[in-house]
């Protein structure tokens, strides 16, 4: 993402490190338990997978079992987290149900001058989310 | 039958009662693998605790008759017992017949054996161990053996029995004290501040000492890593957590003069090429904290002195346009010989400010003039000696600040031509960092904006004059209010890099000390301060608005007021207990401490694709004489403490250079280096020969230091060779030629002899800002061409 530039710095080009809002926001109502789950495209999805089972089943000896637990995907993730919510899904042999919300988050950009005369500029682009709640049914 | 096993049975049956027998492997032999159903029911009626898993593992062995000796060992182990041992009620070798049912009482009865035997062996302790060896480790205390009040409520009582034993008596211990105590200095902050003479303390060094091992490193003692094996923990605490660090050593220049006249100055010693100087827009304003690498003047890119850190005081009323601006500049202790001697000469300030050395106290005792150093008057901590303990009433204090300093040394020099006046401010200021996500939660839940003074309670006599100026002043008010607004929205984002980097925010906090919580607890983030509202955007857009920036601590009289004035611990945990009701909130009103304080934002990681962001917290800046009053209530919250080491580590992480070690060009490096191969070499001698690794066979070239002047020769000359062949190419052709991984190309140089290690240093120097540039600009790929002065000119393209 670098533009070229002169030598000697005539022209005033400018970099973009791009800065997103780290963790997006966790949603207000904030659980005690970790039952939130980011979903991002750079870890194994069978470890993502396996966190997600992991959670609802109970977990080693000190967890007790979520009853629900949340899926955020934000940009390319949104596939893997709905990909990971319906396996879940029919993992669970019809015991677990799933009901999916979208949102905009804004992501943030710098763009930080290169010459001393420039203020740093701030550049906001959206993107979507998906909020995936996977919630234990009891079979009737 | 072997005398081991002998001995090992008897121990296992030593607390059994006499109808008990073994089943293991002992007796396994004499064909006893019958299994009492009642026994086992019985086992299983006792333990409520067993885990379920064991049950069917217990109904399957009452089918099978080949009893497995260890899975009855280990499910009666977990009975009670804390040695294994099995056993089976009855007489051995019958076998019996499983009941059908059982009643409880004479069941009961029939066990009350076996009942009583456990309840014995309970109360006793049969492993070794004394009862503090039982503790967690990050609950020993060294003084535990002989003083029992640093245990547990809980475990006193034993410990004290313990104690009484004959075998953990000492010898009588005669009345007058004993060797060591009698050596031990009647006052105890006298022997520290002579122990401070050589190697400066923080002032959370007795802290540090307690927990920390301690290494005496550029004229600081400073802990190097914590006692507890931490690694692990410290690096979760980055990422999730906390960590906290004090990072006071870091010493800090100030300059005082008109804004061009320190631009003129300062601005021969760094270069654009290497990131924005001093005079960029938002770092001129005090908007946000810039760093910069410092070379000798006009010797860009030979000569690097070291990176450093800098923040611009606000200009209070902006349209002012005042005349008189402040600058600090922050820099490593390794650094700062250099760096100041270039900036003063950059300055021209060569005269020596005279620190008025009026010392009426001195006068009052005379025999301090055997002691060496006469403090003078401005400093905090004086020394006396023992037997004038009587005389005078003033009580000795620490040595803290200035008092660090040698007193016949000037540290501030003004330069008549240029009006502008350096200071060296080491050791006025603390400087905490906290690293994590969790520093907002815990800077919001420890540190509370100063409550307003409001006139009403003029009357009375406080020493905090210059808040109640302020306060009179609505302008003032209302930009605390700002502030403190500010602070608030804090608490409500997750993690410090949300916000521009480098952002800076001053603040009046009250006495952190006040609302200090009963037990050391870790702090969450709250859910309910996570508002997604117009003043969280705007704070994470665009920063701190630059008036909120200001801060009083940049006013060096109410610095010293603030320290002069801050209430004792003695003092104030005697009020504490002078309270009505014990454990409440002890409330001083308008004689509480109001510090001005500074926060500056740290940004993590920016290079790279991959957690971005990380290792990114804050920096708390306090006046002097306030470090421990801060530091135990952000522990108190939950913040673990980090050393050097983990500052390694955290840079390391950050892919950020660390001074000094990641920049071997500058002078500081250049000795760090030196130190390393001596120490490795040292540890190379140390193992006998034939256990050494040998480097030659390896192939190691330089197997205790980086030979970056070599390199930087050979790559020369590599160079000119390929610049004798056909072209001498402008440089325009060679933009092109560059890749990623290649090795740079022309120079030109016009003096060849004159390669040296000088030019070797200025070769390898430009690839420091190129480091440097990576943490600024993640992306960036292009060459850097270096047009030095003329003799020696090379055009150079380092790339990494």
């Amino acid at each position: 993402m670098a533009e070229n530039r002169e030598p000697r710095g005539a022209v005033e080009a400018e970099l973009d490190p791009v800065e997103y809002t780290l963790r997006k926001r966790l949603p207000h109502r904030l659980p005690r338990r970790p039952n939130d789950i980011y979903v991002n495209m750079k870890t194994d999805f069978k470890a993502q997978l396996a966190r997600c089972q992991k959670l609802l089943d109970g977990g080693a000896r000190g967890q007790n079992s979520c009853n629900e637990i949340y899926i955020h995907g934000l940009g390319l993730a949104i596939n893997r987290a709905i990909n990971i919510a319906l396996q879940l899904q029919a993992g669970s042999f019809g015991s677990l149900q799933v009901a999916a919300n979208t949102s905009t988050v804004e992501l943030v950009d710098e763009l930080e001058p290169e010459t001393d005369t420039r203020e740093p500029l701030t550049r906001i682009r959206n993107n979507s989310a998906i909020h995936i709640r996977v919630f234990r049914v009891t079979p009737k | 039958m072997s005398n081991a096993k002998e001995r090992k049975h008897a121990k296992k049956m030593r607390n059994q009662p006499t109808n008990v027998t073994l089943s293991s492997g002992f007796m396994a032999d004499r064909g006893t693998k019958h299994y009492n159903g009642g026994g086992k029911s019985f086992q299983a009626q006792k333990q409520e605790l067993l885990p379920g898993t064991s049950r069917p593992r217990h109904s399957k062995m009452i089918h099978h008759s080949p009893v497995d000796p260890d899975v009855n060992e280990q499910s009666s182990s977990k009975i009670m017992f804390k040695k294994k041992g099995g056993w089976k009620a009855g007489p051995e070798g019958t076998s019996q017949e499983i009941p059908k049912y059982i009643t409880a009482s004479t069941f009961a009865q029939a066990r009350a054996a076996e009942i009583s035997a456990m309840l014995k062996a309970v109360t006793q302790k049969s492993s070794n161990s004394l009862v503090f060896q039982t503790l967690p480790r990050h609950m020993r205390r060294r003084a535990m053996s002989h003083n029992v009040k640093r245990l547990p409520r809980r475990l006193q009582e034993i410990a004290q029995k313990e104690a009484e034993k004959a075998v953990h008596q000492k010898k009588e211990h005669s009345k007058n004290k004993c060797h060591r105590a009698r050596r031990c200095h009647k006052n105890r902050v006298l022997e520290f501040n002579r122990r401070q003479k050589k190697n400066i303390w923080l002032e959370t060094h007795i802290w540090h000492a307690k927990r920390f091992h301690m290494v005496k490193k550029w004229g600081y003692c400073l802990g190097e890593r914590p006692t507890v094996k931490s690694h692990r923990a410290c690096y979760r605490a980055m990422t999730n957590r906390c960590l906290l660090q004090d990072l006071s050593y870091y010493c800090c220049l100030e300059l005082k003069g008109k804004e061009e006249e320190i631009l003129k100055a300062l601005s021969p010693m760094c270069s654009i090429d290497t990131g924005l100087t001093f005079a960029a827009v938002h770092y001129l304003s005090g908007k946000r904290q810039g760093s910069v690498i410092l070379y000798r003047a006009n010797k860009y890119p030979r000569e690097m002195l070291g990176p450093v850190t800098f923040i611009w005081k606000p200009e209070w009323t902006p349209g002012h346009a005042s005349e008189s601006r402040q600058l600090w500049i922050w820099l490593h202790p390794t650094l700062k010989q250099d760096i100041l001697e270039e900036i003063k000469a950059a300055c021209q300030c060569m005269e020596p400010i005279k620190s008025t050395v009026c010392t009426p106290e001195s006068l009052l005792t005379p025999s301090q003039e055997k002691s060496q150093t006469e403090l003078p008057d401005e400093r905090i901590g004086k020394k006396r000696k023992r037997k004038d303990d009587g005389e005078n009433a003033k009580p000795v204090k620490k040595v803290i600040g200035d008092g660090t300093r040698d007193p016949h040394q000037p540290y501030s020099w003004v330069s008549p031509a240029t009006g502008v006046i350096i200071s060296d401010l080491t050791m006025e200021m603390n400087r905490l960092r906290l690293i994590g996500p969790l520093s907002h939660s815990i800077l919001t839940e420890a540190l509370k904006a100063a409550s307003v003074h409001t006139e009403g309670e003029d009357t009375e006599k406080t020493p905090h004059h210059w808040w109640i100026e302020t306060c009179k002043n609505p302008d003032s008010v209302s930009l605390h209010h700002k502030q403190e607004a500010i602070f608030e929205l804090l608490g409500g984002i997750t993690s410090p890099a949300e916000i521009p980097a480098g952002t800076i925010l001053g603040l009046t906090v009250g006495d952190p000390r006040i609302n200090l919580p009963q037990k050391r607890s870790r702090v969450l983030p709250n859910p309910e301060k996570c508002q997604d509202n117009e003043k969280v955007r705007q704070l994470l857009l665009e920063g701190v608005p630059v008036d909120c920036a200001h801060s009083f601590i940049w006013n060096q009289a109410i610095c010293k007021n603030v320290t002069e004035n801050k209430i004792s611990d003695q003092d104030l945990n005697r009020k504490r207990s002078e309270l009505l009701v014990p454990g409440s909130q002890l409330v001083l009103g308008p004689r509480e401490s109001k510090i001005p304080i500074l926060l500056i934002q740290q940004p993590g990681r920016v290079t790279g694709d991959d957690r971005r962001g990380w290792g990114s917290g804050w920096d708390v800046l306090l006046p002097k004489g306030w470090g421990m009053a801060f530091w135990i209530p952000f522990i108190y919250r939950g913040a673990r403490v980090g050393g050097l080491k983990e500052a390694v580590v955290h840079s390391q992480y950050k892919r950020s250079p660390d001074v000094p070690g990641d920049f071997p060009d500058c002078p500081a490096g250049v000795l760090f280096a030196e130190e390393q191969a001596n120490g490795l070499l040292e540890k190379y001698k140390r193992r006998p020969p034939a256990k050494r690794p040998n480097y030659v066979k390896l192939g190691t070239l330089a197997p205790f230091c980086y030979p970056w002047e070599q390199l930087t020769q050979e790559w020369e000359s590599r160079v000119q060779a390929q610049e004798k062949s056909p072209v001498a190419s402008s440089p325009h052709g060679e933009e092109s030629n560059l890749k990623r991984e290649k090795v740079p190309c022309t120079p030109t140089p016009e003096k060849s002899d004159q390669l040296s290690d000088e030019l070797g240093m200025s070769l390898s120097s430009p690839s420091e800002p190129r480091e440097v540039m990576d943490t600024e600009r993640p992306a960036q790929m292009g060459t850097e061409w270096v047009t030095g002065p003329a003799a020696t000119s090379s055009l150079l393209c380092v790339l990494r």
